[in-house]
């Protein structure tokens, strides 16, 4: 298994961080593997556009910074703006329809997952991170959707487990016939 | 005949004299006077850590038998806050001067006062930096002259005793050596408070102070300076604010008790009001 | 110290954990005793404070927020002289502050440790622009002890053996971290309470009228310590003090002073000085890096090797003082030593030194906020390698 290098970005407040955080503990504490998780930390990190790296591999991670992602999860335009560069020219995007619309031609493999639209339907557009979460695990069988929802539950508040709960598996439901390459 | 000893001196480290003191500086009666506090009281200085940071003042610890921490300048009260969360039942007394703990040791003197440290301070007030030759402190009254205020002090000074009374200090007092009798009692009892305690003593500087702003290096000369313009606190009281002005107001200002500081605790949660 | 069982399991967590590089020092911190904290608030050190704030009272510890950097670094050797295994942390900027408490730690051999995240001047981007004034920020002649942590998992590993070597040695010693891996999550494995090894400081035997707080028994020994406050009446004073602690100035006793207490440090090298080698034995290029920079090494040196480099990396654990011996031995055996680090261009000139007449040096720096990427490192490898 090669490293795979992961960036997820959208705006402050969306939750971008916590589902890096999430991906790389259950990679680590239940699947067994390598991760590596970093975040920007500059003025630009409080409130507006927010991105979080992760890379997940087999065995132990060298460079923490890599240049080329192979998977951008986008869930805020002006953050695809600003990281779709770092993108592979063949990698792997992911967007929230509803948050991004300009996709500037990509020649990147696009999937299309209505997190925000699935979220305010289960009552609350906080949890649009883990549908794309559920979606995530259930496209690239990276984790289990039982490993994901366990280190929610571990790492998040316990009023919120619940609706997370439903959330991850609505996204999994969103994932159902969809099978993104990673390895 | 031989010279009787004087009974105190077993609370002194015989190898370190003679001590550095120039003749008729107030040090040697500060250190007199609150070692025969400690004998009164039955309280062994040799079990205490006493702290001194740089300066004249900074030196009475060296001549005790005490552990000593010593050699930096500002910093006693810093020291004292770590070895008192650490062993809360080390007795700490620190000796500073007024550059020491009311300049470049000001801000450590304000919170170790705001959180009630349980220490003992005594401040030696010379008016003026004397290990270094007589610079203008933060405590040299306005209009005097110094080595680096030769045309007078164009600032006002500080009021150390005010300023710790409004951070929090729970026994806050002024005397002067000129007082031997009531400057020992004001030391007996700030010994015996639990809290952050504070004694401000007001000490002759002869080489320094005498000579420069006084003109004089007579010790009685600055002695006598101080003397003139020191009234009890019972006086003051009965005075206006101008009647006031220049003068030294000696007593008491606080003495009561509020928690000590000892640092957070899980346990703290429980009873805090605003956590409730 | 931690005695009891309960509370050696609540001191250590042992177990797989993804965590944050400031907290997994923390864990470290509290895994090889540390009972008494000072900090004042700094991004990016300040998970280690919160953290600590929280962990440390509920397992007997003390907590402080001092008013300044000062007060904590003050409030280190005050506890650590009073018994306490003590820490502080903080980050560049806050560095600055604590230079003199650290040279007061240094003379009056105050076991203190002291974590410094660097950033780059007021923002919070990675930088190892500090490498120098790490050792060289105090006045005075001084060794300081720094260790150079490259991963989460370092950070909890070097953070315990900061404490060992602070006890052993009576000696500050710095953990020189990075935004990079501070801010960093990563798989990090803590072992059971009683794989860790754990230093005590020694304590005197000696009654107090024969007690000498500042005599060792060998010519670059440590002194025994003494319980403050018992009656054992040292003197910790900055200035120069003899075995007896006397102040009083005399030029043998200053001289002899200092040759001991920077002489504990250098004499001991093989104790303190630790470095990694890899692919090293068939190398032509070493590169010679410290802290997060040894992670792209590691990659610019398969990319090296691909394209039939031999390229080997010498990865300083230690820092300070500089592992001599074992960059001389690299020096003599490659061709090319490259110093990577991020800053301008600084310990190099420590390697340079050391491989003067031996190899060919070269430098790759990087200083925009960034650790390098293993293809600049790469770069530089084709560039100076013919």
């Amino acid at each position: 298994m090669k490293p795979i290098n992961i960036r997820i970005c959208g705006f402050g407040g969306q939750g971008i961080v916590l589902s890096a955080i999430i991906l790389g503990t259950a990679a680590v504490t239940k699947r067994g593997l390598y991760a590596v998780q970093t975040q920007s930390y500059g003025s630009e990190a409080r409130g507006g556009q927010c991105q979080a790296e992760l890379i997940v591999s087999d065995s132990p991670i060298n460079s923490p910074a890599t240049q080329n992602k192979d998977i951008l999860v986008a869930m805020f335009q002006s953050a695809l703006d600003a990281y779709l560069p770092s993108l592979k020219p063949n990698g792997i995007l992911i967007v929230d329809p509803a948050m991004v619309t300009d996709l500037h031609n990509t020649t990147a493999r696009v999937y299309s997952v209505p997190a925000t639209e699935t979220a305010v339907k289960l009552g609350n557009r906080i949890c649009a991170n883990m549908v794309m979460l559920g979606y995530f695990q259930e496209a690239t069988g990276l984790i289990t959707r039982d490993d994901v929802v366990e280190t929610m539950k571990e790492l998040v508040p316990e009023r919120f487990h619940e609706l997370n709960e439903r959330a991850i598996d609505a996204g999994v439901e969103l994932a159902k016939g969809t099978q993104i390459d990673i390895f | 005949m031989s010279q009787p000893i004087n009974p105190l001196r077993k609370y002194i480290r015989e190898g370190k004299l003679p001590h550095f003191f120039c003749p008729g500086c107030g040090c040697g009666q500060i250190l007199n006077a609150f070692l025969q506090a400690c004998d009164e009281l039955s309280v062994d200085p040799s079990r205490m850590v006493i702290i001194g940071g740089v300066g004249c003042t900074a030196r009475i610890p060296v001549y005790l038998k005490g552990d000593v921490l010593h050699g930096v300048h500002g910093r006693t009260l810093a020291w004292a806050t770590g070895i008192k969360l650490h062993k809360p039942q080390t007795k700490v007394v620190i000796f500073a001067g007024d550059g020491d703990v009311a300049s470049i040791g000001g801000n450590h003197l304000i919170h170790a006062a705001r959180r009630n440290l349980d220490v003992l301070v005594v401040v030696a007030n010379n008016f003026n930096y004397a290990m270094t030759g007589g610079q203008v402190a933060p405590m040299t009254p306005s209009q005097v002259r110094t080595m680096t205020t030769p045309f007078g002090n164009p600032e006002p000074s500080f009021d150390i005793c005010e300023l710790v009374v409004t951070a929090g200090a729970t026994y806050v007092a002024r005397e002067a050596t000129g007082r031997p009798v009531q400057l020992e009692r004001t030391l007996k009892k700030a010994l015996t408070h639990e809290g952050f305690a504070l004694v401000e003593v007001l000490s002759q500087c002869p080489t320094n102070y005498g000579r420069y702003a006084l003109r004089s290096g007579d010790p009685a000369v600055t002695l006598k300076w101080i003397m003139d313009r020191c009234i009890t606190k019972a006086q003051a009281d009965k005075l206006s604010k101008e009647e006031k002005a220049g003068k030294f107001v000696l007593g008491e200002f606080v003495d009561f008790k509020r928690p000590i500081f000892c640092g957070s605790s899980v346990y703290d949660l429980e009873s805090c009001e605003c956590c409730e | 110290m931690a005695t009891s069982t309960t509370e050696r399991a609540q001191r250590v967590l042992t177990g797989t954990h993804f965590m944050l590089g400031n907290y997994a020092v923390v864990e470290g911190a509290l895994a090889a005793g540390c009972d008494f904290f000072a900090g004042y608030p700094i991004t990016p050190a300040n998970e280690i404070s919160e953290r600590m704030s929280q962990r440390l009272p509920a397992v007997g510890g003390k907590f402080l927020q001092g008013e300044d950097e000062l007060c904590s670094i003050y409030a280190l050797s005050g506890a650590s002289l009073a018994g306490a295994k003590a820490m502080t942390a903080t980050a560049s900027a806050g560095y600055n502050y604590m230079q003199e408490g650290i040279g007061y730690a240094v003379a009056v051999e105050a076991p203190i440790v002291i974590v410094d995240v660097q950033r780059c001047r007021g923002e919070n981007f990675a930088s190892q622009a500090d490498v120098m004034q790490m050792k060289w920020g105090p006045s005075g002649d001084h060794e300081l002890i720094v260790l150079a942590p490259s991963s989460v998992q370092e950070l909890f590993d070097f953070t315990i053996r900061a404490f060992n070597l602070a006890e052993e040695f009576r000696n500050p010693v710095i953990i020189m971290s990075e935004t990079t891996i501070a801010l960093m999550r990563e798989r990090l494995v803590i072992p059971p309470a009683e794989e860790i090894e754990i230093v005590n400081r020694r304590y005197t035997s000696l009654p107090p009228d024969k007690y000498l707080p500042f005599k060792a028994n060998e010519e670059y020994g440590v002194p025994d310590f003494a319980p403050l406050g018992e009656g054992y009446g040292a003197i910790y004073s900055l200035n120069p003090h003899s075995e007896e602690g006397s102040i009083d100035w005399n030029p043998d006793v200053f001289e002899q002073l200092y040759k001991r207490i920077t002489g504990k440090v250098t004499q001991h090298r093989d104790k303190i000085c630790k470095t990694q080698a890899f692919k090293m034995d068939d190398a032509d290029v070493a590169l010679i890096a410290y802290g997060s920079e040894v992670r792209p090494c590691m990659d610019a040196m398969e990319m090296a090797r691909a394209d039939g480099i031999k390229v080997g990396v010498l990865k300083l654990d230690t820092v300070w003082p500089v592992p001599e011996e074992q960059i001389i031995q690299v020096a003599n055996h490659v061709k090319l030593a490259i110093t990577v680090e991020m800053n301008i261009g600084k310990y190099t000139r420590e390697v340079e030194r050391l491989c003067c007449a031996k190899c060919r040096t070269a430098v790759a720096t990087k200083n925009r906020g960034l650790v390098h990427f293993p293809e600049e490192v790469y770069a530089v490898i084709k560039e100076v390698w013919r």
